[in-house]
């Protein structure tokens, strides 16, 4: 199993495009926090004002529904960056050289095609609720704008997967060994370092970040 | 071609990309976008049958990802995020320390219960692992605790953190098996205090039947011991919230969440968080919460296609029809989690064979919200276990003194402990039903 990476970076066109579509990704997962506490916010209101004012939030469930997609998509891309999609890494984590990165490539290149499928997909599927009109059941809020975030977030994802490729072709090419803006895979002790760096400071008075975002992951 | 072949062929090509390391939500979606074009290819043609799987795969992302239960997953993994900032890790350690400290093997027995505090504010059992090697750790050895006894009772108590609420894999688990939310969430308290019992119990029986291995504390003062509490409150207050606003209630369990992690945010801004930090852990939370979504879209779009082939409905059949005591079948079901569980993330593990493997144990005639605590139980025991036990090499990666080694041996006790968990699970399942029943009834 593998859900995190370290994401090597140089001052080369590629890694430059990796750090400014970062730079993006990263605003839009951080959209997707912000929603979540925006609901932490809104959960709050709801409990407090049906319980002691008896008026509860209009159409709350509507609102918490349509305000999922933001979290539930836009940090697609950011994940994937980061290497955080978990995956069986028993067999990649044993090739090296040419033959990890010809893997690699291949495996990104199917979620290539698959992310661009979905697109359109999911395009029509909100090309459906546009056209209709079609709202939600309780305060009637358009539906379209949430689902027109599963195409935009594959769309995000798809220009990732892409730079990608060329990350991990680069690496075939050159047969090198510690390529630029794509995730390596990480043994069971760097990713343990790596969660005990996102804790540690946490719970003393100190300054440290304990994770800052910078490429280190949290499991569930 | 029979549709359940259609789905075989397809299950199969499911576990060759996922071995051959595709991430695994797109390996979920793939294999179920190919089975669609399979299946309506053979009715419509393929140019139709296309068309219709595109649109198919197409709806299920926002359709499946955006229904108000799975709100929940998002408010738990913040407060797990967030409790690291709320002090509340130290606090419920000195607690536990002062009211605990007296019993042979005393830290150790605090270090298990304060895990199993922590697990109520937290669903992390690896980060659970990280936080008490550097709170534990350091006192045990100072008392002259036996190194890798010190480092197996940290590893095994963060593996709490998922049976007690707030655990997120509870919350996938009900939503994949569409079971009520709040009946798995109320199933894993007792349970997991089940589980810090034998663990404290074995920390007893190992430190006096063995020379040297963790010697009592002295004794604290009945002042001591109530000064301690005040700290650790909050964490019975987020307890309360969540079985109360289920029972009481007050609230879906998806507002008792951020109920939750709202208190668990003034704490943390109380105790003078600053912005990166909460950046940070907003950011943190996005990551994992988006990484959950696609793996339960994408393999929602896989269980769509095995709606049309039939293939779980045919597996359980042929589960039922097997001539075995059920038990015989249900150990041979948690031994395959078990191996799987070795090379393979909980998470993952639990949404790709659950399509398949829950009807089966529900034909079998188990209870789903038992079988869903004894399920994670079993994804949990695998962080204590070789090659890949994350929360021991987690606690080796906070200890430089300490090597892997050392904690799998520290931790083989413990990972006896909750086999025999697993068998009390499995004899007395009232444990797990007992709360769910009292609080929601049948």
């Amino acid at each position: 199993m593998s859900g995190s990476s370290a994401i090597i970076e140089d001052d080369t066109r590629l890694s430059t495009l990796d750090r400014a579509l970062y730079r993006l990704e990263t605003w839009l997962a951080l959209a997707g926090g912000a929603t979540v506490l925006a609901l932490v916010v809104l959960a709050v209101i709801q409990i407090v004002g049906r319980k002691i004012f008896n008026a509860p939030v209009l159409g709350y469930i509507d609102l918490v529904e349509q305000a999922m997609a933001v979290f539930a998509f836009l940090g697609i891309a950011y994940c994937q960056r980061l290497g955080g999609h978990i995956r069986m890494d028993i067999l990649v984590g044993r090739l090296e050289g040419r033959m990890l990165w010809a893997f690699e490539w291949l495996s990104v290149a199917i979620m290539f095609a698959l992310s661009l499928l979905l697109t359109y997909g999911s395009w029509l599927h909100f090309r459906r609720a546009y056209d209709i009109g079609d709202s939600s059941i309780d305060i009637a809020i358009p539906l379209w704008p949430a689902k027109l975030m599963v195409p935009l977030a594959l769309s995000f994802l798809s220009l990732r997967l892409l730079l990608q490729l060329w990350g991990y072709g680069r690496a075939f090419s050159r047969n090198e060994e510690r390529p630029v803006a794509v995730p390596l895979i990480e043994t069971a002790e760097e990713q343990a370092q790596h969660e005990a760096e996102t804790v540690s400071g946490a719970d003393d008075d100190t300054d440290e970040t304990p994770s800052g975002g910078e490429g280190r992951h949290g499991t569930v | 071609m029979e549709p359940f072949e259609i789905g075989l062929w397809v299950s199969a090509l499911l576990v060759v990309l996922v071995v051959c390391g595709l991430r695994v939500a797109f390996a979920a979606a793939l294999a179920g976008f190919l089975g669609l074009v399979w299946f309506f290819s053979e009715k419509l043609g393929f140019d139709r049958g296309l068309l219709v799987a595109i649109k198919m795969t197409g709806t299920v992302p926002h359709s499946k990802a955006t229904t108000y239960a799975l709100a929940l997953i998002p408010t738990f993994i913040l407060i797990g995020y967030l409790a690291y900032f709320a002090g509340l890790t130290r606090a419920i350690f000195e607690a536990a320390k002062r009211w605990l400290g007296w019993l042979p093997g005393g830290l150790g027995v605090a270090t298990v219960f304060a895990t199993a505090g922590f697990a109520a504010v937290s669903g992390a059992s690896v980060a659970t692992s990280a936080v008490f090697a550097r709170i534990a750790i350091p006192e045990m050895l100072k008392e002259g605790y036996d190194k890798r006894f010190a480092a197996g009772v940290v590893a095994a108590g963060g593996t709490l953190a998922s049976l007690i609420p707030p655990s997120a894999i509870l919350v996938i688990y009900a939503i994949i098996v569409e079971e009520s939310v709040g009946a798995l969430l109320l199933g894993g308290f007792v349970p997991g205090a089940v589980s810090a019992l034998i663990y404290g119990g074995l920390v007893v029986l190992l430190a006096k039947t063995r020379k040297d291995f963790g010697p009592p504390s002295a004794g604290f003062s009945w002042k001591q011991r109530f000064e301690s509490l005040p700290g650790a409150l909050p964490i019975l207050f987020v307890v309360f919230i969540i079985i109360f606003c289920i029972y009481g209630g007050w609230g879906t369990p998806t507002e008792a969440g951020a109920l939750g992690a709202f208190v668990v945010l003034l704490m943390a801004l109380r105790r003078g968080m600053k912005w990166h930090q909460l950046k940070g852990a907003l950011l943190e939370s996005a990551k994992l919460t988006v990484m959950i979504f696609t793996i339960i879209w994408g393999v929602l779009i896989y269980v769509r296609f095995l709606g049309f082939a039939d293939l779980p409905a045919v597996f359980a059949e042929w589960i039922a029809s097997i001539d075995q005591p059920r038990i015989i079948i249900l150990l041979c079901i948690l031994l395959a989690y078990a191996v799987l569980g070795m090379f393979m993330d909980a998470i993952g593990m639990l949404l790709l064979t659950l399509p398949v493997v829950f009807p089966a144990v529900v034909a079998l005639g188990y209870d789903p919200i038992w079988f869903g605590i004894i399920v994670v139980k079993m994804a949990e025991l695998c962080l204590i276990t070789p090659p890949i036990g994350l929360n021991c090499f987690v606690v080796a990666g906070v200890r430089s003194d300490i090597t892997v080694q050392d904690v799998f041996r520290g931790v083989t006790p413990f990972f006896v402990a909750d086999v025999v968990t697993v068998g009390v699970l499995i004899a007395f399942p009232d444990i797990v039903l007992w709360l769910p029943r009292l609080v929601l009834g049948n």
